[in-house]
Order: C-alpha cells, then structure tokens, then sequence
C-alpha cells in the first residue's frame, strides 16, 4: 500500500495519478482520499488503518498543523487524524508527502 | 548534541524524541514536563505520554514555568516537552513571566543545556491553520513561532515529524533526507 499525504490542496491525487501513471478512473477505483474524516466516526485507529491498508493508495489531508481547537470533539479527531497518518506510514510500503505540488518520497520506492 | 522537533497534532513527534534520547550515550534520560495537570483531558494526555516513557527509565520533572531554575543531575539526556506548552504558561499563567516569557525561555534552554549531554526540545507546528487570528492566540503564535526560530538557529539537529516519520530540516541528513527510525 501507498500512503500519500499533505496538507489541503497541496496537490495529492494530481502528484498521485503522475507518480503511478493512473487516470481518474484506475484512482477512484484503487484509492481512497480523505481519510482524516473518518475519525470523525470512529476511534479504532489501529482497525481502521487495517482495512484502509487493503486499498493500493490511501491518500489523507494533513490537518494537525493549526492553533490546537477550542472545541474538545474537534481537538480529539484531530488527534486522531494524525494518529491514523502514523499508523498508515507504518503499515505502507511507500510513504509520499506532496508539499506545494511536489511529492517526496519518505519512506520505501514508488513502484 | 541539541535537536528541535517540530510536529503537529498526533504526528508522532513524542515518540521520535523519546528515540533520540534512547540513542544518546548519557547516563541518565531525564523527561522535563511542562504540562499543567488541569482537567480530565490533560490528565490521560500525560497518562498516555508516562505509559510510552514506562519502562526506558526517565526521571520526570515538573517544570511549568521556570525552566532556568531547573537542577538536572550529570551526564543526562533531557526531553523537554512540549514548547508549545511551556510558552502558553510563561504568557499566561499567574507564575509565568508574561511579556518576559520568550526570553525567560531562551535563557531556561541555556541553563539546561549547559547541565547535561544530550537536550531534545520537542515543539509544535500551529502554524498552517490560517492566520485570523487576534489577541491572545496571535500573541501565542508570534511568541513560540519566534522560540522555535531561535531554537533552530541554535540547534545541532532540526527535524520535522509527520506521519510519524522525520525530516531533517537541518543536521545529519540536510534537506530532503528522511531520518530511518
């Protein structure tokens, strides 16, 4: 599995479907995006990241970068959103963070 | 040997520090804890950073405010975490050093570091979530972003940590290396 991630808008799925030569379609059916909303719903990360894990590319918003939430809830799930990147990365063969529309490879080769 | 690590929420940047202390030589690992024990939140927060610690035999010391008056014992590696907590309660809490706060914790990072072998500063990226900001929070803002600029000048090692992965902004690996935990 890939693990793709950066912040909003830097640029994740175009990089992505460069990277690995994917049109629109092979990337909705390989990838799944926006992963840091599903902590939202649910707490067990380590479960979560498990069944991400089975897609080819899980691609996720890094939103752990602001001032910390007044609001308990959102302070938690945006705790959670980074948890879950930690637990992606470990799971991931290959590891990409785009920053301003550049990919960098952290972790592992691009295939 | 000094190093800054900066990360966001939940990026792991915890657990990279306490990696880098366990790589040091020192005799004594010595974990410097800056955050006020208010609330039910705060509590499992640190309830959760004592069970990563357990068992890697640090020495925990309070250190809410003050830290030039910290006593550190010879030939140790201090974690000092987090900035971002340290300088919330210099600026804001009746003990701190309120306008004073910057400079009370730049002249603490001396005194530490002149006190032992190994300093892992860990600090926190609040800076990419917009900038409408006014008051306190601004004030916040301007004052850690300001320490970890100076940090870094002074440091040996600078990483960023994200996805529980880190980067080296300055040090070993300059620029677009990634640090194999």
């Amino acid at each position: 599995m890939i693990f793709l991630f950066g912040p909003l808008w830097s640029g994740k799925r175009t990089a992505a479907k460069e990277l690995l030569r994917w049109d629109d379609a092979e990337l909705s059916r390989r990838a799944v995006w926006d992963v840091q909303e599903l902590v939202r719903e649910r707490t067990d990360l380590a479960a979560l990241a498990d069944e991400l894990a089975r897609n080819d590319l899980v691609i996720a918003t890094e939103v752990g970068g602001g001032i910390v939430p007044a609001d308990a809830a959102e302070r938690a799930a945006r705790e959670r959103a980074g948890r879950l990147s930690c637990l992606l990365a470990e799971r991931a063969d290959t590891v990409v963070r785009v920053f301003c529309g550049i990919p960098m490879v952290m972790k592992g080769e691009l295939p | 040997m000094m190093t800054l690590i900066v990360g966001g929420a939940g990026s792991g940047k915890s657990a990279c520090a306490e990696r880098l202390i366990e790589r040091s030589g020192a005799a004594r690992r010595v974990y410097l804890a800056t955050m006020e024990p208010f609330g039910e939140e705060a509590r499992a927060r640190i309830a959760r950073h004592r069970a990563m610690r357990a068992n890697k035999g640090f020495i925990t010391l309070e250190c809410l405010t003050g830290l030039a008056d910290v006593s550190l014992p010879s030939d140790s590696a201090v974690l000092l975490e987090d900035l971002g907590n340290l300088c919330a309660n210099e600026l804001f809490s009746p003990q701190g050093a309120g306008e004073d706060a910057a400079e009370a914790i730049l002249r603490g990072v001396a005194q530490v570091r002149a006190q032992c072998r190994d300093l892992v500063i860990v600090s926190n990226e609040v800076f990419a979530g917009g900038m409408d900001y006014a008051g306190d929070t601004e004030r916040y803002l301007s004052v850690l972003a300001y320490l970890n600029r100076k940090l870094a000048a002074l440091a040996d090692r600078v990483l960023e940590v994200s996805g529980g992965i880190a980067m080296y902004c300055k040090g070993e690996e300059n620029g677009c290396g990634c640090w194999k935990p």
